[in-house]
């Protein structure tokens, strides 16, 4: 038995754990800036999607994965201004626009799979992927267990650290984060402050749209080398999960991520290790179940921002 | 006790038009295209009963009324298609050929394939919708549905009772499991306020991730571990009866679970309308506070408004497997749950409606797929296509802007037309 933990504990394990958290942490936190802003984003699974699927193509064509990055967040962020446009100018409710987009995301990708590569199922790989641009911050990565894990990986991995890290600071610092949170608590006092809800929701939703290009490219072109349909496979849920479990905070989240990450990286470990015999639906089942239990566990811990998910109309009464 | 006159016309005219629209159904839906005929009558009949009961003032009203909900429908949809055009001209595919190939498929040369289609889509749209009632989104119902395939194929396997008493154990099943998939989503929402929307999502993961295990298990061949394609067959005694038994025109994969389907949606009407429960659920749905203070227990109404709505989706995939697949597949990619969700919002919630958008989306899919074996172009189009009607149908504010620019159009036009005539 200890034999068998020992084979299950090691550095690369947890090294897979930071890298397959990092695209829930960057959708979770675009979870939570949109939340704090008052919009609920169920949208996000479908914004992944575009993101991942851009990524790939742009990454083909162009052969230089940076670019390929670039056009996947492009791709979101465009694909999140509809959401925007449906939810804070047109009223629509936030979480049918959500699924409408979900629905039309995969519809959107699957019918320029057809158009650019002629074929279903898996997109060309790309040439290069941005997981070639590896590289150890020196001393910090001879720490054990620790240093792997955290410092020897890929710019993508370090992006999502550092943004998490920004994003805690812009909350809690900045004149943009007491925006973004009176917009989700109290939309009337920060429009008579002379603050636009509508401007501040569009710019949340547009920045949770960057984040999950981020999101979308990393798991074409850095975790993977092309593009599959239906590759998110409802990360943009669990991050949704994740932004619940951490308290809609950056850095809760990212703990609430890293679990996720863990739990992943846990299930593809004993898979590979083929010591249990088990078949491996079960193991693949694990961040699933992890997002219900943390959900039990947690949700109580901590309060959603007050007008979440709810419509601000100026032109009403208000809310 | 004599009956006035207008009064026996009128129960001669509502009896007449049951008995003409009853079969039109039935033969439209076996594609003897004929039948139209009699449900047109039927309509006209109904109307007839229409006008000589509340008068030709209000008849007229109620028409223009009618005429005008189904505005915004048909435009959204006249809209839709027209961008699709435009996205297939752009992208090198010719929007007339593809068009004419969907709707003669999906209407015409397939149509028992739409009605295959929109079969299980009644089910699942109604279970998402009789949610929606009582405020609640049941995003999993894909996962219900998946349950539902695997315990009518788990109890259809083992049956040896006749089908008149088996067929309904196994629905029943069937419903109990979905609604217990739905449990621990309940408890989580009354207890602690989860949404719903992510603990029955993660809930369709589950389901669809381990139901492969099952296949595995009841027929599937173990040497193709990652690839299990189906089970073996379920006993013949528990196969829906078909159209063609009593119908020999109908296509042979034709079975009554669209009959069903249709009965299910007048009774979750029924319910909706007409009931304490369904009352309560639409009033939770409204506004949970005012309902609390009315004395409703919205725990309690969680609870029934989700059970019932996971029992619909698992009957979706209990029908599917006792009328047409008579067995289960691996990765249903038809995605019924996703779709449902689809349905119901354009239906409004509307039981009645969803039967409607059901065999529209059944069209569209059954078109689609012949439109790309017939001119080459993807049939994800239909995707986009339905994405940008739910879009269009649900952003009424568009319509009401357009109506106002129309509307100061018209007037400008009125105000300039009396002016000349003044002059």
């Amino acid at each position: 038995m200890i034999d068998f933990f020992a084979a299950l504990l090691t550095p690369q394990l947890f090294e897979a754990t930071v890298r397959l958290a990092t695209p829930v942490t960057f959708a979770a936190l675009a979870a939570v800036v949109c939340e704090r802003s008052g919009v609920t984003n169920i949208a996000m699974e479908g914004v992944m999607l575009v993101g991942a699927f851009f990524a790939a193509w742009v990454g083909w064509i162009s052969g230089n994965p940076w670019l390929g990055l670039l056009g996947g967040i492009a791709a979101s962020a465009l694909f999140s201004l509809l959401f925007a446009w449906a939810v804070v100018s047109l009223h629509i409710n936030h979480v049918v626009t959500g699924a409408i987009m979900n629905i039309l995301a995969f519809g959107l990708t699957r019918y320029l799979m057809m158009v650019f590569y002629g074929r279903q199922g898996t997109s060309e790989a790309v040439a290069k992927t941005l997981h070639h641009y590896k590289f150890a911050i020196p001393l910090l990565s001879d720490i054990p267990y620790v240093g792997p894990a955290f410092f020897n990986q890929t710019p993508l991995v370090y992006l999502s650290i550092i943004s998490v890290f920004a994003w805690a600071w812009i909350f809690k610092r900045t004149r943009l984060g007491l925006s973004l949170i009176a917009s989700g608590e109290h939309p009337m006092a920060l429009e008579t402050l002379g603050r636009s809800v509508y401007r501040v929701r569009y710019l949340a939703i547009l920045i949770s749209g960057v984040l999950c290009g981020f999101a979308g490219a990393f798991l074409s072109i850095e975790n993977s080398n092309s593009f599959t349909e239906g590759m998110t496979n409802g990360r943009g849920f669990i991050a949704l999960a994740a932004n619940i479990a951490g308290g809609w905070r950056p850095v809760g989240v990212f703990i609430a991520s890293l679990f996720f990450g863990f739990v992943d990286a846990l299930q593809m470990r004993v898979q590979s290790l083929g010591i249990v015999k088990i078949p491996s639906e079960i193991f693949i089942v694990f961040p699933y179940v992890a997002t219900i239990v943390a959900i039990a566990g947690l949700v109580r811990k901590s309060r959603p921002p007050a007008a979440v998910g709810k419509d601000f109309n100026i032109e009403g009464d208000g809310e | 006790m004599s009956v006035s006159a207008p009064r026996r016309i009128r129960m001669v005219l509502k009896a007449l038009s049951l008995i003409l629209a009853v079969p039109g159904v039935l033969l439209y839906l076996a594609s003897y295209f004929w039948g139209a005929w009699l449900l047109l009558c039927a309509i006209a009949l109904y109307a007839a009963d229409r006008f000589l009961a509340v008068g030709s003032a209000v008849f007229g009203s109620e028409a223009r009324k009618l005429l005008s909900r189904a505005i915004v429908p048909v435009a959204g949809i006249g809209s839709a298609l027209l961008i699709g055009a435009v996205i297939m001209a752009i992208t090198g595919y010719n929007p007339i050929s593809s068009y004419g190939a969907l709707f003669y498929g999906g209407l015409v040369r397939n149509w028992h394939i739409s009605v295959l289609n929109a079969t299980p889509l009644i089910f699942t749209g109604l279970a998402i919708a009789f949610a929606f009632q009582g405020g609640f989104f049941n995003i999993g119902a894909e996962g219900q549905y998946y349950i539902g395939v695997i315990a009518a194929t788990w109890m259809g396997l083992g049956s040896t009772l006749p089908g008149i008493i088996a067929i309904p154990a196994i629905f029943a099943v069937a419903a109990i499991a979905g609604a217990a998939l739905n449990a621990i989503p309940i408890i989580l929402k009354v207890k602690t306020g989860a949404h719903e929307v992510v603990t029955t999502m993660m809930f369709a993961y589950v389901v669809r991730t381990l139901s492969p295990m099952f296949i595995r298990a009841h027929g599937g061949d173990p040497a193709l571990t990652s690839h299990p394609y189906t089970t073996d067959l379920i006993s013949e005694s528990v196969w829906l009866p078909m159209f063609k038994d009593f119908l020999p025109g109908a296509n042979y994969r034709l079975h009554i679970g669209v009959l069903l389907a249709i009965g299910a949606a007048f009774l979750v009407r029924f319910i909706l309308m007409k009931t304490d429960l369904g009352y309560k659920i639409r009033a939770v749905g409204h506004n949970p506070v005012a309902a609390m203070t009315q004395g409703i227990s919205v725990a309690r109404i969680t609870a029934a408004s989700l059970f019932i709505s996971g029992s619909l989706a698992a009957i979706a995939g209990a029908t599917q497997v006792l009328g047409l697949d008579h067995r289960m597949f691996q990765d249903l990619n038809a995605g019924y749950g996703w779709n449902g969700i689809s349905i119901a919002l354009l239906a409004r919630n509307n039981p009645i409606g969803i039967i409607f958008t059901s065999l529209l989306w059944g069209v569209l899919d059954a078109g689609g797929q012949y439109m790309a074996r017939t001119t080459q172009t993807p049939n994800a189009i239909i995707e986009i296509v339905k994405g940008i009607i739910l879009f269009l149908m649900l952003a009424e504010v568009i319509y009401k802007r357009a109506g106002s620019v129309f509307g100061r159009w018209a007037g400008r036009f009125k105000t300039a037309a009396r002016k000349g005539a003044g002059a």
